[in-house]
């Protein structure tokens, strides 16, 4: 689930920026990190568990599409009124 | 369980009859709340006696928020919301401690003076504070108000100390049994969910012919600018290509 980094060296700056970006506003919400796996998963997302904590702890990198996903499920679930 | 006849339960509780109706209350119980409701009336029920009637509720930290969540009566409700209003008082002690804290008199007691006060003129002379030990899984403070200087007896806090542990045993098996309902509730909703964006994201590949990566970043831009859920998003694009507007993903629990 690692994302192939063919990009330079701003990339993965901007990759930097934007996981630490997601972490925080996941430390915010405080929804607890199954519930949001699950919630991701059920957006389409294909990163296992350990893989999303292991980036929300700023420790991987996943492709963009997958962090997409996570930034998504972390507003729908913080906006509130899932079902 | 209120529907069985409290008056027949005898004045001394008998420790098997407690823990049998504190089964009786995780199996009847909708939810947490309901349980937390039962369990401070029997606490109350309980511990009442002749010209000593005692008030009971249940205060819970939630995000390190003390909520008064269940009582007997108004009269205990109102007293926890007091103090968690003030936001000290010997319940928030006891459960931040963790230990069972008794106020045989407050009349005398110097500590926690603004809530103090507030209660006494309420018309409280003692207050019994036992936390619920909840291995971890939450903080639960079972508070106890008796109109009556040293209304709670040696051995009524041995009772209730009794009493507390056994609730709390039935407590965590209903926040595991609830939190495991929750996550299969979680889980069936985001396979409806996964299915039907899945199935947007094969139409939006075939009709742009691009990939699976170029097709997601399209929904989750349409759904980030426009404000709508990824979910709905998904919806509207297989409806407008197909007219359908159910599509559900069945699958046996």
């Amino acid at each position: 689930m690692n994302a192939e980094w063919t990009g330079g060296p701003d990339q993965l700056l901007e990759a930097d920026e934007q996981r630490k970006d997601v972490a925080r506003r996941f430390r915010a919400c405080q929804i607890p990190m199954i519930k949001l796996w699950t919630y991701y998963y059920g957006l389409g997302g294909d990163a296992d568990e350990v893989s999303l904590d292991a980036y929300l702890n700023e420790a991987l990198h996943l492709p963009a599409a997958q962090v997409g996903l996570i930034a998504t499920a972390i507003r729908e679930l913080s906006a509130g009124g899932d079902e | 369980m209120t529907k069985e006849d409290p008056s027949r339960e005898p004045e001394g509780p008998i420790p098997e009859a407690t823990e049998l109706s504190l089964q009786q209350l995780v199996l009847e119980s909708q939810d947490i709340r309901a349980f937390l409701a039962e369990l401070a009336i029997l606490a109350s029920t309980r511990l009442s006696g002749p010209g000593n009637t005692i008030h009971s509720g249940v205060t819970v930290l939630r995000h390190k928020r003390p909520e008064a969540i269940a009582a007997s009566d108004g009269a205990a409700r109102a007293l926890d919301e007091l103090q968690n209003g003030f936001g000290q008082g010997p319940c928030l002690t006891a459960l931040r401690q963790g230990t069972t804290l008794l106020v045989p008199d407050l009349a005398v007691e110097t500590r926690w003076a603004p809530y103090i006060r507030t209660a006494a003129q309420h018309g409280v002379s003692s207050i019994l504070a036992i936390p619920l030990d909840l291995a971890g899984d939450a903080e639960a403070v079972l508070n106890l108000y008796s109109g009556r200087s040293n209304g709670f007896a040696g051995e009524d806090i041995a009772t209730v100390e009794t009493f507390a542990i056994q609730a709390a045993s039935s407590l965590r098996l209903i926040l595991r049994i609830s939190q495991l309902s929750e996550a299969r509730n979680d889980l069936t909703a985001a396979m409806q969910s996964r299915t039907v964006i899945d199935m947007a994201v094969g139409a939006i590949m075939a009709q742009n012919r691009c990939g699976r990566e170029t097709a997601f970043s399209i929904l989750t831009r349409a759904s980030s600018t426009r404000n709508v859920k990824l979910r709905e998003v998904a919806a509207t694009v297989i409806t407008s290509i197909s007219g359908e507007d159910r599509i559900t993903a069945y699958f046996d629990d």
